[in-house]
């Protein structure tokens, strides 16, 4: 389980060293990207969580999603509308969603142990 | 559970080296937006467009300048007529016009063009050593004037005797415009001399090529400058006449604006 936390610190720190800027007309994009790969991360725990992994449904979903929205927000930029502002609420909705399935999972997850424990003493 | 244990660890692993990655690439592109321009990337695109209306009206206002000393000068040369004192007083203004940077001039000189240094920065490098500073550009005008150039204009922005160059957050602020570079510095002069002056050895685009800055010099019969489209302000200095002992005398109709 730490793995994804290593994982994420070792991002932050290239991130950090590496000398890239967003331009300012992509930062919309920035945008995308992160909320994407948040909700896949929060997706692939959330199945792990209930058992169902499955490598390519996670990583297609990842690529998928990603441009998906990131073709949204051309779309967007071409026609001079924030269209992108649709696949922000779509991400966060889901991120929302994602993270109140995780409570749950690991609440059950909680209560079933404290219930083997009752029933064992 | 479907998948052994590791794929999905692996799978989530590389998804958030990548959400890492774009975090802290966002995070310092919004903190050096902040700390050059003091706003919030949001803000942008709001402040753009009160700059281009800025911009608009003063480039409305510089065409009225424009006009107006055309005017005055068609005015002038119809009161003067033909009578003979008025045809010279008409040819002194002329004269005192062409000092004062009020007339577009053109002849054998030199044209130096500076830019920013095309060298990508690595990783934690200033990114003041590759950028043109309004030092440079100054030095180069001041090295011109002092080899005896006639008259200068830096990016089409006429230089008269009140003109300065300054600093103003990542532009260089020449009279009233904003320039950018590439920075173009067309002078009217002795073509050797002025060039000899700014290619001396150690001199100022000695210093830029030592640094990689893309700097050219070149000479030609036909330079032109055009003419200072801004005001002139004399709010505070009096001309000092002569058998006034130099006494301050106040101004006939107050002071402007």
């Amino acid at each position: 389980m730490w793995l994804p936390i290593l994982g994420l610190l070792v991002g932050v720190a290239l991130g950090l060293l590496v000398s890239i800027q967003v331009p300012l007309s992509y930062v919309k994009y920035s945008a995308i990207a992160i909320l994407a790969s948040v909700d896949t991360i929060l997706g692939g725990v959330r199945a792990q969580c209930e058992g169902r992994f499955d490598l390519w449904v996670f990583l297609s979903g990842f690529v998928v999603n990603t441009l998906f929205a990131a073709g949204l927000t051309a779309l967007g930029d071409l026609l001079g509308l924030d269209i992108y502002l649709g696949a922000v609420v779509a991400f966060s909705i889901r991120i929302f969603n994602n993270v109140g399935f995780i409570r749950r999972d690991l609440l059950g997850l909680a209560w079933r142990s404290r219930a083997t424990e009752t029933g064992k003493t | 559970m479907l998948m052994p244990p590791r794929t999905w660890q692996i799978a989530l692993t590389a998804v958030a080296v990548v959400a890492g990655f774009v975090l802290a690439v966002q995070f310092r592109t919004e903190r050096s937006i902040e700390r050059g321009l003091h706003v919030s990337s949001g803000r942008l695109g709001e402040i753009a467009y009160r700059y281009r209306m800025a911009d608009r009206r003063q480039a409305a206002l510089r065409q009225r300048i424009e006009d107006l000393r055309r005017e005055i000068a068609a005015e002038e040369q119809r009161a003067a007529g033909g009578r003979r004192a008025e045809a010279a007083l008409a040819a002194s203004l002329e004269d005192a016009r062409t000092r004062a940077g009020l007339v577009p001039l053109h002849g054998p000189g030199i044209v130096v063009t500076m830019a920013d240094s095309r060298r990508p920065l690595r990783g934690g490098e200033d990114p003041n050593l590759v950028l043109i500073h309004y030092s440079d550009v100054q030095a180069v005008v001041g090295t011109l004037w002092a080899a005896g150039a006639e008259a200068i204009a830096v990016n089409d922005e006429r230089l008269v005797g009140q003109s300065g160059l300054s600093c103003v957050g990542t532009t260089i602020l020449c009279n009233t415009r904003r320039l950018a570079p590439p920075y173009r510095i067309a002078a009217i002069g002795d073509p050797q001399a002025l060039r000899a002056a700014v290619t001396a050895r150690g001199g100022v685009l000695d210093q830029l090529r030592a640094f990689d800055f893309p700097v050219a010099v070149v000479t030609s019969s036909d330079v032109r400058v055009p003419a200072y489209t801004g005001g002139f302000e004399h709010r505070y200095a009096r001309p000092m006449l002569s058998g006034q002992g130099g006494a301050p005398r106040p101004a006939p109709g107050g002071t402007r604006r």
